[in-house]
């Protein structure tokens, strides 16, 4: 009954709809929530929406992982290596943001007491 | 009164978003977008059985685009040198006490076999899943349960500053070898043969680059998860 859900364009729209979508609950907290820490939460939502995006988009079912080994004797059948390697990368950069703006929390907590940003006045003088 | 009044902020923000997924989906898959992505990367695969090693991700990160690594690598020091400037300017405070027994316990026994398979995912990276930024933050895993579970264990300032300082100037250095032997930054320049791929030893300079990363990410990772822990029991 649910054969077509395992074809190529079912699973490439599946994909679309659902990253897209968790990428919408990413806006709607940067947008709405006024705490730090959840800004930066959302932001991470985000990035983790736009991974399956370009993993799922370049995802070939018949095809293996790139990687010779297990039988595989020749570099045919195989998922294209650059958006592992390009979400890698991604990864990497997102965590170091992510940590570098959740210690700029920390020390704006310690600083002033405050967290949230319709309470940031400090430079309004 | 007008309805914005009415209407808190995140109603009327989760509204105008709907419309706008609405619309972006729409235009994703009216236009198909899905079906003409065209990759790449299959002409990159035929040029990997020349010139690479057994896991062509690993090829791509570490040779087809080692000078964007390197980039990638600086990216995460001066992150990891903005935190520990921030974080480690006022007093460091140890944990209030120890975790409790079981996880005090157990940790002794999970940390070096914790630490051994980060090193075997950072040595196979160019053979199997994996790779020096994987084996790395598995390593600096181990370090955060060492550091959450132990009050007064702290990860050695010289030792991170050592490792880090040597695998970031190696990494400069191979490429600079490279731009001197083949006139190629980052280039292969020792010997990698096809007919040998699939071994430990093999692939020439990139199971090294791989490594060298990997001893980078570890320490710097490591001086980020404790910098965040130490920090924190004072807050």
């Amino acid at each position: 009954m649910f054969e077509f859900l395992n074809e190529a364009e079912s699973i490439k729209i599946i994909v679309t709809v659902g990253s897209m979508a968790l990428f919408f609950v990413g806006l709607f907290g940067l947008l709405t929530q006024k705490h730090l820490i959840k800004i930066f939460m959302s932001i991470a939502i985000m990035e983790v929406s736009l991974f399956l995006l370009f993993i799922g988009l370049t995802f070939n079912k018949d095809f293996t992982a790139p990687i010779l080994g297990d039988g595989h004797t020749a570099f045919v059948a195989m998922n294209d290596p650059i958006p592992h390697a390009m979400i890698l990368t991604a990864i990497v950069i997102g965590m170091a943001v992510l940590a570098l703006g959740v210690s700029f929390t920390i020390e704006y907590y310690k600083l002033t007491g405050k967290t949230k940003i319709d309470e940031m006045t400090e430079m309004r003088h | 009164m007008s309805i914005k009044r009415n209407l808190p902020t995140s109603v009327m923000s989760g509204f105008a978003l709907s419309a706008v997924f609405v619309l972006t989906l729409l235009n994703i898959l009216l236009q198909n977008i899905p079906a003409q992505i065209n990759t790449a990367g299959y002409e990159l695969l035929k040029l990997n059985a020349d010139d690479g090693v057994a896991n062509a991700v690993t090829t791509v990160v570490v040779y087809f685009r080692g000078f964007d690594t390197l980039g990638e690598i600086a990216v995460l020091f001066i992150a990891s040198l903005g935190i520990g400037h921030m974080l480690h300017l006022s007093d460091k405070c140890d944990l209030k006490e120890h975790s409790n027994f079981m996880l005090y316990t157990a940790s002794k026994l999970l940390f070096p076999i914790i630490t051994l398979f980060g090193v075997y995912v950072m040595v196979y990276g160019h053979l199997s899943p994996g790779g020096g930024f994987q084996g790395g933050v598995i390593i600096a895993s181990g370090m955060l349960l060492l550091l959450i579970s132990h009050k007064e264990f702290e990860v050695p300032h010289s030792l991170i500053v050592t490792l880090e300082t040597l695998a970031g100037v190696s990494y400069v250095l191979i490429g600079l070898i490279a731009l001197v032997v083949l006139d190629v930054f980052l280039g292969n320049f020792l010997p990698h043969d096809v007919s040998e791929m699939g071994l430990l030893l093999s692939g020439g300079v990139i199971p090294i680059i791989y490594i060298i990363v990997g001893i980078k990410v570890g320490s710097e990772m490591s001086s980020i998860v404790q910098n965040l822990i130490k920090r924190d029991a004072n807050v």
